[in-house]
């Protein structure tokens, strides 16, 4: 593009648009709906446009683009349902003794098994689909999870491990 | 390290997100003990799984909305000149469709060649044997460089896209596969898009355009650019 990148309004177009195809993939998973991820991308770009003033330059605009889609999610009324009531990062206990229990399984290599995994992530609760799908779908580093979403790096990690659990037992279940 | 990795090490480690010396003593352990080694591994294949299912992409009247809505509304100074503005996101919109229609070719290329039973018609890891292979097959020659660690040629065969024959080298780096478009220069246009997760990195040199395509990052594969390119 040869628009000039001083004018905001080509900044945020540079910036932005290589992030639309990943934005509806995660709106996809966050909402579980195509139109509800149309909306919600569309909505996420207008408020990007209209709120790009106060984006720092030099920070992590992938970051900040995703936490106004999430934040716009987290306020609509499928989100709002999707939030659970209670705090889930109280039981710390819970996952010690996971590692050593697992045994080594080509669970996942069989294709036919693609749809099952992706109704397994489809499952997960909000908090623990998330941090899963930015993680293994869009390749972020923990940083920048906890970026996104707000929350400590330690957390992210607690709740990627009780992701990839609670997908596996899924997994389990359904065989 | 005698004892087991705790459920974060693992995942951690399976995650890239250990540092150097924790990586170097979970590597020590992981060689000893089968039962950490397969945690790690189980993560390993639920992430590589996810990586391999198929996004979510867009439908196309859904871009074209997203970039006409502010234009329209035009509401305050942002979107003041709102006619030169729609022009410029529509051009704009145009080329960035054309880049990532290119990306996405490549890919689909890059991956079905991986995917099917035979990648390669000539099976060398002798250059000596691919760049005779692809003589009177393509209008211009391949030149296969001797490459140096860590890549390896697994082998070649010839591709078409958009109608011209173009040269495929399979390239190995660990565990990754890089696949080597080579065509004709004018027959590859000037920009292509990044896909996300994946490196399409353009070299052209004396008439050729070299295009890479691999699940690494950009950096890792510029020791390959200058075995070919050589400038």
């Amino acid at each position: 593009m040869t628009q000039d990148l001083a004018d905001p309004r080509s900044a945020f177009e540079e910036l932005a648009l290589p992030l639309f195809e990943p934005l509806y993939n995660y709106a996809r998973w966050l909402t579980r709906d195509p139109i509800e991820a149309e909306d919600l991308v569309q909505e996420t770009y207008l408020k990007g446009v209209r709120g790009f003033g106060s984006f720092a330059p030099g920070t992590n605009f992938r970051a900040w683009m995703y936490r106004i889609l999430r934040n716009t999610f987290l306020t609509s009324r499928s989100g709002l349902r999707a939030t659970p009531p209670l705090s889930i990062d109280e039981d710390p206990d819970q996952f010690e003794q996971i590692s050593v229990s697992e045994t080594p399984e080509s669970l996942f290599l069989a294709r036919a098994d693609r749809e099952a995994l992706g109704r397994a992530i489809e499952s997960l609760p909000l908090p623990f689909r998330e941090v899963l799908v930015l993680a293994d779908v869009e390749n972020m580093s923990y940083r920048e999870i906890a970026e996104t979403l707000a929350i400590p790096v330690g957390t992210v990690t607690s709740r990627l491990i009780r992701a990839r659990q609670k997908v596996r037992n899924t997994l389990r279940g359904e065989r | 390290m005698m004892r087991d990795l705790t459920a974060e090490e693992i995942e951690r480690y399976a995650d890239g997100e250990l540092d150097a010396g924790a990586v170097a003593e979970a590597d020590a352990h992981l060689r000893e003990c089968a039962r950490c080694a397969g945690a790690v591994l189980s993560v390993m294949q639920m992430k590589s799984a996810i990586r391999a299912m198929p996004r979510f992409t867009p439908p196309p009247a859904l871009r074209a909305r997203v970039l006409a809505r502010p234009a329209r509304s035009a509401r305050g100074a942002w979107w003041l000149g709102a006619a030169a503005a729609v022009a410029l996101v529509f051009a704009g919109a145009g080329l960035l469709r054309f880049r990532e229609a290119t990306a996405a070719q490549l890919v689909d290329l890059h991956t079905t060649i991986l995917a099917s039973a035979n990648p390669v018609d000539v099976l060398s890891t002798d250059r000596h044997t691919v760049k005779p292979w692809f003589e009177g097959k393509l209008p211009f020659a391949v030149d296969v460089p001797d490459l140096a660690q860590p890549f390896h040629l697994i082998g070649g065969r010839v591709i078409y896209w958009h109608g011209q024959p173009g040269g495929y080298l399979l390239i190995a780096k660990g565990a990754h596969r890089i696949s080597l478009f080579v065509f004709a220069e004018d027959a590859v246009p000037r920009a292509i898009a990044s896909r996300a997760g994946m490196t399409i990195a353009v070299w052209r040199t004396r008439g050729l355009a070299y295009v890479a395509v691999a699940d690494v990052p950009a950096e890792d594969l510029e020791p390959l650019r200058r075995a070919f390119v050589r400038d």
